[in-house]
């Protein structure tokens, strides 16, 4: 690894809180947290259910606004951008993978994978969405609709869409979520491949340990705090660090 | 409450903004329905009293028993009476006062020296009636004309010509009278009877102007003594009256004249208005009817799930039509009580755009509550019965599926019965139209059409919107395309809510059509039969207007520039016991200016004892030249008449010709409505108009128009009618595109997560807008198209059928100007009515469409 590299940071949070609701109901989404999620590595966002993985996510990517804190994409501080702002750098410089409805139903699969660019109006980089589209395997399907695939192959076509625009960074949340562990497991596969093969960030919220392992480094979240970091993760290691967590609580 | 009013009170309350465009569009229905109805009563009621008051000294008429009444009129012609019976009158006991009272036409000429009104109701002159209480107007300024020239007008008249006591103006008589206004008067309390003018002079000058011989007038009114009713009056009357000679109540005349009102105005009035309310209902019901549908079809997980509980189909579908009852009674009332509104707001409006409507209270009988509330009930009802039996049939398992968009439409019976339909209709009219002319079989024909064009909607709607669509891709891109294919996403809903726009489009285009087609018709039949140069007329309409001095012909024909001025007036007479409008014209000179086709017989001598008469009428009562025919006049004297000559066209000559000395011993007031100049050889149109201007001013100032400029201004009427029938329409084609947005708003909300996918991507707020937008202008141009075909159809339709069942020939024409107007209106109202859905899509929240269940 080279030292540009580890300087160069994709995207990245500094003392993000995000308060939902006022008064007594308000709920402390995030809690002062600060992360940089480096470039061309494959970073995945861990943490039990209500601990503020998915608000992170989405605030980082410019989905949501933070409460206060900062949020940047790149140099890009996105607080000071407005609606139009973030949509166009969603679009040209965010890739997104949902857990489910990732496609739009009345578009076909190639419709759907260059959809992003097609927003802009930009043509995009024809090599390299063609390569795309060899890499999640889906040439024969180009012309089907999404209601035609399997929901493994849904979320490929999703993945290559996310990659199209050669985005600074992807945002998956819970890509795999819905899907068995095989399909699944070709998705993370790509996520991986993409970030080794072609030097992409990636971003991924999941809950599943598995999942995790794929990736370059873990952060993990507790109660809208930053509660810990591993590189090179393996399955077995996140779950044991999970497990403390709950012994922690309990 | 059961549980099925539960349901339907909790989904009510959760879906509040689903129902208000229903709500809307029952309302609007209802309360045009309403308000025309409410209107009409009042407007009789009020015409009611008015009369009753303006008349309620005269206690008995007297005037001749019969009137010749020609076809097409609602009044007949009365002979006057004879002003000598006013010394019988007065002997007979009982009788506290008579006096003459003539009416006739008779036009003012305003400040600025137009001619005041003439535009549908009468212009009335009479003799100002000096007993104050037989005289139905009342003085209200001034004084009572008492030297020749001296005249009272109604202060509705004044006003509207800028008249004031003391000015001195022209009435037409026709022959132009020079008279100064000492006096402004009232009728029953108001400035005047609604629009119609009066200018009362003195009694020999009404004798002079409006008869046609001194000691004659319209008719006698006579008013009783203490304790005498009017019932005693008219019956002690009778008796002394000679033969032909009647004696009526002052009730009876009062209610005679509100009939005729009723008949002439009221009635036509209403009835048009029902009309459009009708067609507004309609629209309204496939608008209710698919918001339905759409609503069901978005709950059937709901429906599924309650089925699964245990709910009977009888509680699922009870459910729905308990929630279809409210809103349509809650609209319905609604509708109801804004059409009582509506009404009273036109009664304070019409006053104050010069219309005065006779004053009196609101008058809302039974019918006018009940029908609009059952109208707009079965409506809303009617057309949520299928969709509610649709929701009781819903499967239990339903509720384990994911939601399906409904894919049905474009099925085979679908697409065979339109088609079958469509044939059918197809064949009905032109069978009705081109081989056996019946309007019975054209008009069956018209509404298969329409039936068609409804179920064949959603086969139509996936390749009309393919194709109406297909430039979008290239131009907009893929917020085009997207449009595109979210308006193919169900051929039927796509279908359903661009028929409510088609049937408005095409009464539209019907109208649009016809309209055309009549001034096209106007312009062949004065281009055909018009031989002269100019035509001398005054503008008027309906009852309106004095006519053409019957001296100016005579006048024009001595201009060195002229060759023939010929006078066209108008009588009346029964022929075979039928009452038929005779033309008065010199003869000769008429088959010069007129083509009157080929012409059997001579029309030179005519004389006083012959008729020239149509070949079609000829034909009709089997007449040919040298055969006679008995003419009774309105003075009851009958004489036969030799046909000395038989014609072939007819269209501004009329269907029978006789001489003014033929004419002259039974008319009243004398006028032309036409008089027909041609030029000698070698005068150009320019210069001879201007000399028979310089004529025309000194009689009245009439217009004189070139054939063409004639032509053009008898087809006037006819924008004027299309103007109105366009307001009306408006309303029905708001309904529809509120159907439309309303569509759309539920779309919306079944899209969420794609529409918070598509922002979450990438898509900026005013490229989801103009995708919505889009697609709401791409179902309106389809509704559009569909309207403008079925339109035009329709207006060929009738335009035929008019041809078949009418003696003239029709002409049909389609104007295109008018029609692309129609449809870049239809495609503009389209993006206009996508623009609340599209706000309200682009203010979705993207995290909550795409959170994850």
């Amino acid at each position: 690894m080279t030292t540009a590299t580890t300087t160069r940071t994709a995207a990245r949070v500094v003392d993000a809180v995000k308060v939902y609701g006022v008064g007594d109901t308000a709920v402390r989404a995030l809690d002062g947290v600060s992360v940089d999620f480096p470039a061309g590595r494959f970073t995945a966002i861990m943490g039990p259910s209500g601990s503020g993985k998915s608000t992170l996510m989405h605030c980082a990517a410019g989905l949501d606004t933070l409460t206060s804190g900062a949020a940047y994409i790149g140099d890009t501080e996105l607080g000071s951008l407005d609606d139009r702002r973030l949509t166009l750098l969603r679009r040209d410089r965010v890739g997104f993978v949902f857990q489910a409805f990732n496609l739009v139903p009345t578009l076909t699969v190639a419709e759907n994978i260059t959809l992003p660019l097609d927003l802009s109006g930009a043509r995009g980089d024809r090599e390299w969405i063609d390569a795309l589209v060899d890499v999640v395997g889906l040439r024969d399907r180009l012309h089907h609709r999404p209601s035609e695939l399997s929901g493994g192959q849904q979320q490929r076509v999703a993945v290559a869409r996310a990659f199209a625009g050669r985005p600074e960074v992807v945002f998956a949340d819970e890509p795999t979520g819905n899907l068995d562990s095989r399909s699944g497991g070709e998705v993370l596969g790509l996520l991986r491949r993409a970030v080794q093969q072609t030097d992409r960030t990636v971003v991924m919220v999941t809950h599943d340990p598995v999942a995790a392992a794929h990736a370059d480094e873990v952060v993990f979240l507790a109660d809208g705090r930053l509660v810990d970091r591993m590189d090179s993760p393996t399955a077995e290691k996140v779950l044991d660090r999970l497990k403390a967590f709950e012994d922690v609580r309990s | 409450m059961n549980a099925s009013a539960r349901l339907s009170m909790s989904s009510l309350r959760a879906h509040k903004r689903r129902f208000a465009g229903t709500f809307l569009a029952v309302f609007l229905g209802v309360a045009f329905l309403a308000g025309t109805l409410v209107m009409g009563d009042t407007l009789r009621a009020n015409f009611d009293t008015m009369f009753g008051d303006a008349t309620s000294g005269t206690d008995a008429v007297v005037r001749s028993a019969d009137a010749i009444t020609t076809p097409g009129e609602s009044e007949g012609v009365r002979q006057p009476v004879s002003t000598a019976l006013l010394k019988t009158i007065g002997q007979v006991p009982g009788v506290a006062a008579a006096a003459p009272s003539i009416q006739g036409a008779g036009q003012l000429v305003g400040a600025n020296g137009e001619a005041i009104g003439g535009k549908g109701p009468p212009t009335l002159a009479g003799n100002w009636i000096t007993d104050p209480k037989l005289n139905p107007y009342r003085l209200a300024e001034g004084r009572t004309p008492a030297r020749p020239g001296e005249v009272v007008i109604n202060r509705g008249a004044a006003d509207k010509g800028h008249l004031e006591i003391g000015d001195t103006t022209t009435l037409r008589t026709p022959n132009p009278v020079k008279v100064t206004i000492v006096g402004l008067a009232t009728f029953g309390g108001e400035d005047g009877m609604a629009q119609v003018t009066f200018t009362g002079m003195t009694q020999a000058d009404a004798e002079k102007y409006l008869t046609a011989k001194p000691g004659e007038a319209s008719s006698i009114s006579v008013r009783a003594g203490p304790g005498i009713s009017q019932t005693q009056l008219a019956d002690r009357l009778t008796p002394v009256l000679p033969k032909g000679v009647e004696a009526i109540t002052g009730q009876q005349s009062a209610q005679e004249n509100t009939d005729m009102i009723s008949s002439q105005f009221l009635t036509i009035f209403t009835t048009f208005l029902l009309v459009f309310s009708g067609i507004a209902l309609l629209v309204a019901t496939f608008s209710i009817h698919n918001t339905f549908a759409i609503v069901i079809a978005q709950r059937t997980r709901e429906n599924a799930l309650l089925r699964a509980l245990g709910a009977s189909r009888r509680q699922v579908t009870a459910a729905t039509v308990t929630e279809a009852s409210v809103v349509a009674v809650a609209a319905s009332a609604a509708g109801l009580a804004g059409g009582i509104g509506i009404a009273a707001g036109l009664k304070a409006l019409f006053p104050a755009i010069g219309f005065p409507f006779p004053e009196g209270d609101l008058v809302i009988k039974t019918l006018s509550m009940v029908l609009p509330l059952a109208v707009g009930i079965i409506v809303c009802l009617g057309s949520a019965l299928m969709p509610a039996v649709r929701a009781g049939r819903t499967a239990p398992l339903a509720a384990l599926r994911e939601t399906a968009v409904d894919q049905s439409g474009a099925s085979r019976v679908r697409a065979v019965t339109g088609t079958a339909l469509a044939l059918l209709a197809v064949s009905a009219t032109l069978t009705g139209v081109l081989i056996s002319p019946s309007l019975l079989l054209a008009g069956v024909g018209a509404v298969l059409a329409l039936v068609a064009f409804v179920v064949l909607g959603p086969v139509a709607s996936s390749t009309a919107v393919r194709v109406l669509g297909s430039p979008l891709d290239r131009l907009r891109g893929v917020t085009g395309g997207l449009a595109r294919r979210n308006a193919l996403r169900s051929p039927r809903r796509t279908a359903a809510t661009a028929s409510a726009l088609m049937i408005g489009v095409a009464v539209v285009s019907l109208f649009t059509v016809f309209g055309a087609s009549l001034k096209a018709t106007m312009d062949q039949t004065v281009s055909r039969s018009f031989a002269g140069d100019v035509a001398v007329s005054t503008p008027s309409f309906g009852a309106g207007g004095s006519g053409l001095s019957p001296e100016l012909a005579g006048a024009i024909g001595k201009l060195p520039e002229v060759d023939t001025a010929v006078g066209l007036g108008r009588g009346v007479a029964e022929v075979d016991g039928k009452g038929r409008a005779l033309t008065v014209t010199d003869p000769t000179a008429l088959a010069r200016t007129f083509d009157l086709g080929t012409v059997q017989g001579s029309l030179r001598s005519l004389g006083t004892d012959g008729i020239a008469i149509t070949r079609t009428e000829a034909d009709r009562q089997h007449l040919t030249t040298g055969s006679t025919a008995q003419l009774a006049f309105t003075d009851g004297q009958k004489k036969t008449f030799t046909v000395r000559a038989i014609y072939g066209q007819s269209e501004l000559a009329g269907d029978y010709v006789i001489t003014r000395a033929a004419w002259s011993p039974h008319r009243t007031q004398d006028s032309d409505t036409l008089v027909a100049v041609s030029f000698k050889e070698g005068v150009s149109t320019a210069k001879g108009k201007a000399a028979v201007d310089s004529i025309a001013a000194h009689y009245g100032n009439p217009q004189v128009q070139t054939r063409h400029e004639y032509a053009q201004s008898s087809a006037g009427g006819i924008d004027m009618m299309l103007t109105l029938v366009y307001a009306l329409l408006a309303l029905a084609v708001l309904i529809a595109l509120l159907g439309i947005a309303n569509t759309l708003t539920l779309a919306i909300h079944e899209r969420t997560r794609e529409l918070g996918l598509l922002r979450a991507v990438g898509q900026t707020r005013s490229q989801l807008r103009a995708m919505v937008r889009w697609e709401s202008v791409l179902v309106a141009a389809f509704g559009t198209l569909g309207g403008l075909a079925l339109g035009a159809f329709l207006g060929w339709v009738l335009v035929k059928a008019s041809d078949g069942a009418s003696d003239s020939a029709f002409a049909f024409a389609l104007p295109p100007v008018q029609l692309v107007v129609v449809a870049l209106v239809g495609v503009t109202a389209g993006a206009l009515a996508g623009l609340r859905p599209a706000r309200r899509a682009a203010r979705l929240d993207v995290l909550r469409a795409i959170a994850t269940e």
